[in-house]
């Protein structure tokens, strides 16, 4: 192996080669002092801002240490996962929490479609209202259901009535702004050809625009049940009842292994949605 | 000297280079033609190890290179260069950038990854460009180039590597003529002045003739006919490119066009 | 002709007959799957208590009520006033300092949980892209680990880690962090892998490590879209950032709770608008950057 061996010692460039490089190109063989300094400063200030940013929420070495410690303890109390005879009740919870999902989401479909369609390029030709519409769904869009239950339960009482309500409320923009875009992308070609052929603008949406977005439709709004079950899981916290309630009264009493049952048991049932929800998915737009 | 002794390669059933025996002498110009298909690919493939064979053994100046791993493995794909058909450059890098990237087997620790390179292999990339009428493009991006341009970014890359052999995979197959002509004319001066072997994939025959003392034809994945371009006659070239292929049109003419070459 | 009559005749009530089958079956399908659905809706509507229950008899009633206390009593006469005159904006918005801090420690989670998070799914995707991964192994655990951290909400991560950690943002920044690694690094490992793998294999054939590959041959190719996909997932952050501090996780969330305590529902209302002002300018903020870095990618 001596041959291949041979090539980790490069035979060197001598100083005449150097400089004729440098006859090329000078500014880069030797790295100009301006560039090198504008490089040094950007470094140095880019690291300072992240080191201040770091510093103002609290990542110390010492709070992370001391909450790792901790954190290493709760593990250890996590196994074996144990519901402690509160396997009905948990599974109670978790149908309540889908209940929830399944109510906010029918609700926030119910609220999107107007709004989704009134959103559409295609569909209304106002610019400014189009407009409006359009970003005021880009900003709520951006407020999580927690915000909203919050006041909510206030206003309605402990219970899932309120949170049902919020998740509605964060669903319409979100469905709202897919079905939009859903409506705007569809293909004009059928619609074009039913108002051809003299049907009139209803017939040209029954028959033209509504069999090109409802499976599209359909789909979002299933992939928006799967993102409301996670949301309604942590609607108990504050007060919507559900799974999310029986996981904060369990926390507040480290019972961590109830925690991790209930943990387990949840990511299972996520995951079992997920995968029947991709299914139906999958065929509603493929066909 | 490279030699090859009964190299075999499969993909599933099927054997992309069969039983492939070849002595290449240091230094020596070496074209190899064949339909798409017939294992060319292949065989610059093994001998770079960008794909192990099953059977058979590669060696370079007596020393195996079918077993090296790690370390050892990335010297000997620093000593022979590979050139593509595609160029295969980094197209959103600069020129210079992605020559010294050539020189990646040599570097150590982390400062290559922050693309800070010594100045001498920076000197030396320079250079190479140079010497390939490329160094006033070293800071643009790769994508901005033409393909004759790119392919030539290439070559210096490879050059970059002190490579002792230069493999190149269909290295004018994307240009158009005038710059596979002087793509070719790079690689037989490399060959000439600074002593490297070359390996040439080529599609077509006349290039070969023109370019390469040494012709080695593949079908099949097997070698059909090895020997000087005066050794190609018209049997030989139905050998390697099919008698089958000869009437009708499309790929059948271009087999034609390769017979007249030959006559 | 008149056997042919009768042929035609028979293969058009067949036809009827066969359609009319098919019709049925098609309506029965329909109809099923109608009633299920139905039955389902139901059943939510009635487990979650929609009807009846703990909302009182009167919801719109409430609705208004809510809507009555959450409107303060602005008083046109004195609305530029100092906050100790009752019914002008600065009495409205009375502890502004405070809530303007509390909005720039928001931020200051979503952004450090934003960097955190584009760092951990960098290096996640890496492992969980099939054309990267060193092994078999690695790519399916990685996936999966990926998977299960998604489904986990991040309040629920924050709930525990605030009990770890203690009451303030860096539980807060954990947990946002732990979910942004997860999507990007699902987001990120799809990139790879649409990525053009012939630069990858130069680096590969003269002889660069693993590392070289990935740092000459992907990275180039995909770094416009794990920027992209980054600061779209800062402005999701900076919504979530607001909501943690509800569960002690800092941020403004703390006064929402606060103010809900306290029933001050007007105040709730003055740090939604906060909110909302807040979003829509971090939204601003990156849509110039995202648009800025297209714009330095068109001339390529």
């Amino acid at each position: 192996m001596t041959r291949v061996a041979s090539l980790t010692v490069p035979p060197l460039i001598a100083a005449q080669e150097m400089e004729a490089a440098r006859q090329i190109a000078p500014h880069l063989i030797d790295t100009p002092f301006a560039v090198q300094l504008r490089r040094f400063v950007l470094w140095v200030g880019l690291s300072a801002l992240f080191i201040a940013l770091c510093i103002g929420v609290d990542m110390t070495p010492a709070a992370f240490a001391r909450g790792l410690t901790k954190l290493a303890d709760f593990m250890r109390g996590m196994f074996p996962p144990n519901a402690a005879g509160g396997e009905v009740r948990i599974l109670q919870a978790l149908a309540a929490t889908f209940a929830m999902a399944v109510t906010g989401t029918f609700l926030g479909v119910l609220g999107a479609l107007p709004l989704g369609l009134l959103g559409a390029k295609t569909f209304v030709a106002n610019p400014v209202l189009h407009f409006l519409i359009r970003r005021s769904f880009d900003v709520f869009r951006a407020i999580p259901a927690l915000v909203w239950a919050l006041i909510l339960i206030v206003a309605f009482g402990l219970g899932p009535f309120g949170g049902v309500i919020a998740l509605a409320l964060t669903d319409i923009p979100r469905l709202g702004k897919l079905y939009a875009e859903a409506i705007e992308n569809s293909d004009p070609r059928p619609q074009e050809g039913i108002r051809a052929t003299g049907g009139q603008r209803r017939a040209a949406i029954r028959f033209g625009l509504l069999p090109e977005v409802l499976p599209v439709m359909a789909s979002q709004s299933l992939y928006m049940l799967e993102s409301n079950f996670r949301n309604a899981a942590i609607l108990g916290i504050v007060g919507a009842g559900g799974i999310g309630f029986e996981l904060e009264e369990r926390i507040r009493i480290f019972a961590f292994d109830q925690v991790a049952w209930i943990v387990i048991a949840y990511v299972l049932c996520v995951m079992a949605l997920d995968y029947v929800s991709e299914k139906i998915r999958s065929k509603l737009v493929h066909g | 000297m490279l030699e090859l002794k009964s190299v075999t390669k499969r993909f599933g059933q099927t054997k992309a280079v069969q039983d492939v025996s070849l002595q290449i002498p240091a230094g020596s110009m070496v074209g190899i033609i064949g339909r798409s298909g017939a294992g060319k690919s292949t065989l610059l493939r093994l001998i770079n190890r960008l794909c192990d064979n099953h059977e058979g053994t590669i060696s370079w100046h007596g020393q195996p290179v079918s077993e090296l791993r790690g370390k050892a493995l990335s010297q000997w794909r620093a000593t022979c260069g590979m050139v593509f058909q595609q160029f295969n450059l980094s197209p959103r890098l600069d020129v210079l950038t992605n020559v010294l990237i050539g020189s990646l087997a040599r570097q150590r620790g982390v400062a290559p990854m922050l693309k800070l390179f010594p100045a001498e292999e920076r000197a030396r990339a320079i250079l190479e460009l140079h010497a390939l009428g490329m160094s006033h493009t070293a800071l643009q991006r790769c994508s901005t180039l033409s393909g004759g341009q790119q392919q030539r970014v290439a070559i210096a890359r490879t050059l970059m590597q002190l490579p002792e052999i230069i493999l190149a995979d269909e290295p004018i197959a994307s240009l158009d003529p005038a710059n596979a002509q002087t793509v070719m004319e790079t690689l037989s001066t490399i060959n000439r002045e600074r002593n490297i072997t070359v390996l040439v994939n080529l599609h077509a025959l006349d290039i070969a003739r023109r370019f390469c003392p040494r012709i080695i034809g593949m079908a099949d994945g097997q070698i059909v006919f090895d020997g000087t371009p005066d050794d190609l006659n018209a049997s030989v070239v139905d050998a390697i490119y099919g008698r089958h292929v000869i009437e009708g049109s499309g790929p059948q003419a271009e087999a034609q066009n390769l017979l007249e070459a030959v006559a | 002709m008149a056997p042919n009559e009768a042929l035609k005749a028979q293969i058009i009530r067949e036809f009827e007959a066969e359609r009319r089958v098919t019709l049925l079956r098609l309506r029965l399908q329909q109809a099923l799957v109608l009633v299920g659905f139905s039955a389902l809706i139901a059943a939510c509507f009635h487990v979650s208590g929609f009807f009846g229950g703990s909302q009182g008899s009167d919801p719109w009633g409430r609705i208004a009520n809510l809507l009555d206390i959450m409107i303060p009593d602005l008083k046109a006469g004195v609305i530029f006033e100092d906050r100790a005159t009752k019914g002008s904006l600065a009495s409205w918005f009375y502890d502004m300092p405070t809530w303007l801090s509390l909005l720039w420690e928001t931020v200051q989670i979503a952004i450090v949980a934003t960097l955190f998070g584009i760092f951990g799914g960098f290096w996640a995707s890496l492992l969980a892209s099939k054309n990267l991964s060193p092994s078999p192994i690695i790519h399916w655990l990685t996936r999966r680990t990926l998977e299960v951290i998604r489904t986990l909400p991040d309040l629920i991560v924050a709930l525990i880690l605030v009990a770890a950690f203690g009451v303030g943002p860096l539980p807060g920044v954990i947990a946002i962090a732990l979910g942004t690694m997860a999507s990007l690094g699902k987001l990120y490992s799809e990139a790879n892998e649409a990525a053009d793998m012939r630069p990858v294999e130069a680096v590969r054939a003269v002889g660069g490590s693993w590392w070289a590959q990935v740092r000459f041959g992907v990275l180039p190719q995909v770094l416009p879209h794990y920027a992209s996909y980054g600061l779209l997932r800062l402005e999701i952050n900076v919504g979530a950032a607001a909501a943690l501090g509800v569960v002690g996780a800092g941020g403004i969330g703390i006064e929402l709770s606060r103010a809900i305590t306290y029933t001050e529902f007007d105040t709730y209302f003055a740090l939604l608008i906060l909110i909302i002002g807040l979003i829509i300018l971090i939204d601003l903020v990156s849509e110039a950057v995202r648009h800025r870095l297209i714009g330095l990618e068109s001339p390529a």
